[in-house]
């Protein structure tokens, strides 16, 4: 579904990324921890190319995203992407905010558009809040929006950088049900977070990046039983005693 | 004495109203114009592309570099050695034009990138292309934060239109320039020229603030 093959990426002189290897199959759950400027949020930003890579192949659902002429708008439909700071359009209720792609891109028609906005609304608890505008939403909304705004495209993947790290922590379990419940659909996802609870429960592998590398992989039970490297190891030590 | 004069000027009130009119078409024209060629200039000054904007940028800052009167006697009298020859009303209204869409520019682009840069990465992410980004996303957005200096901005443009006066058209300043030879009571003429000019802008002004005040409660509004 997705490959990685030597992945290389700089900002100007940083070199952000160390040729990444990494394969994702369909209906996967892979969890991406690692300290802050370790590149974990690039890696999943050049998966839609919100950041371009310099070096190495990208191909997602056979798209060669590495190559400059490829189609990237009809890619990105297929792939949701939360953000850590929700990113909901202002200016727009939460069922424009969810209705505006479909309509635009997929060229629903907006009667369409809407029921099925409501619909997935709903599916993420925020059925009694399709007429609120965002800032009338606490953060775990917000949150929840944003990522039915990404699945009112219907994508073949779902991209999360870091959904909780902006949240108060009473509602950080909110939007992390909403992703138990996507990954026991099927859905193709990489998770960018330090929730290692999620991790243990929902994963089916857990990457540790650190300086640009994918330093270890492997299912969640064997990466938090016995972590291979030393800086695995220290990293886990750091997050989970507290 | 006082009287007599101000008899002559209210004889002269139907040549004040036409030259009115003229500075109300030049100044219409121009913002209208001005205001459309801004904001694509703007949006391309904003956009990443790397030919058109550096180009823009400095367009812009050549005509805000430069007197506004020199920019109308170069299109009026060095345009002409180069065989285009243009009457006065549209020399002027191709100078003010481009003044304001010069000015417009910079607010417009201003507004767009002011719009947190996660709006268009979300945008972007939802599969909509830039011309759609634009429209749905980013310049509703912008527009909250252009309107006001946009609307002071053609305050301070109908203002400058006056200067055309002096390759002849034929409005309000120019009226008084003619009048004051027959009237010499420049306070007296030139007041009215000022009171006229007023009752144009000060709709304008009021407008802007009162934007202005919404605008920023909007803005508070939000962050709750």
């Amino acid at each position: 579904m997705i490959e990685f093959r030597d992945v290389h990426k700089w900002f100007g002189e940083l070199h952000v990324l160390k040729g990444i290897n990494l394969k994702v199959d369909p209906a996967e759950v892979l969890v991406v921890c690692g300290p802050s400027g370790s590149g974990k949020s690039t890696l999943i930003r050049c998966i839609n190319r919100l950041e371009p890579i310099q070096k190495g192949a990208l191909i997602v659902d056979t798209m060669k995203v590495h190559e400059s002429k490829t189609n990237m708008t009809r890619l990105r439909a297929e792939i949701g992407f939360v953000f850590q700071q929700f990113n909901l359009y202002p200016h727009m209720t939460a069922l424009q905010n969810v209705t505006l792609a479909p309509m635009k891109v997929r060229k629903t028609a907006k009667k369409e558009a809407e029921d099925q906005g409501r619909y997935v609304l709903e599916k993420v608890g925020l059925g009694d809040k399709l007429h609120q505008y965002p800032a009338q939403l606490s953060g775990g909304q917000q949150q929840r929006v944003a990522i039915a705004r990404g699945l009112c495209m219907r994508p073949k993947i779902m991209l999360f950088d870091e959904p909780t790290s902006a949240l108060d922590p009473e509602m950080i379990n909110e939007v992390l049900e909403v992703m138990r419940n996507l990954a026991r659909e099927g859905m193709t996802m990489i998770v960018v977070t330090h929730e290692m609870g999620f991790a243990r429960e929902v994963a089916h592998r857990v990457a540790f990046m650190d300086f640009g590398e994918l330093m270890e992989i492997a299912p969640p039970r064997e990466f938090f039983a016995h972590p291979k490297s030393e800086r695995t190891k220290l990293f886990l030590s750091k997050i989970l005693t507290h | 004495m006082w009287s007599f004069y101000i008899e002559q000027l209210i004889h002269s009130l139907p040549f004040f109203l036409k030259g009115l009119w003229m500075t109300i078409a030049v100044s219409g024209l121009s913002l209208l114009a001005g205001t459309a060629i801004g904001f694509i200039w703007g949006i391309l000054r904003a956009s990443r592309s790397r030919f058109v904007k550096p180009l823009i940028g400095a367009w812009v800052d050549v005509v805000r570099g430069t007197p506004f009167l020199v920019q109308v006697f170069i299109i009026f009298f060095l345009l002409p050695e180069f065989g285009i020859q243009l009457e006065a009303f549209p020399a002027a209204v191709i100078a003010l034009t481009n003044l304001a869409a010069c000015f417009i520019c910079e607010i417009v682009a201003a507004g767009i990138q002011a719009v947190p840069s996660g709006q268009m990465e979300a945008a972007t992410s939802t599969g909509l292309n830039a011309l759609q980004q634009l429209r749905y996303v980013i310049l509703p957005q912008s527009m909250r934060i252009i309107l006001p200096p946009l609307v002071g901005q053609f305050v301070l443009l109908i203002k400058d239109s006056s200067v055309v006066s002096a390759i002849g058209v034929m409005d309000v300043t120019r009226v008084g320039w003619l009048t004051v030879q027959r009237v010499p009571q420049g306070l007296l003429v030139f007041g009215l020229v000022a009171v006229l000019y007023f009752v144009i802008c000060y709709p304008l002004i009021r407008i802007s603030n009162s934007m202005e005040k919404r605008m920023s409660a909007g803005v508070t509004l939000n962050k709750m």
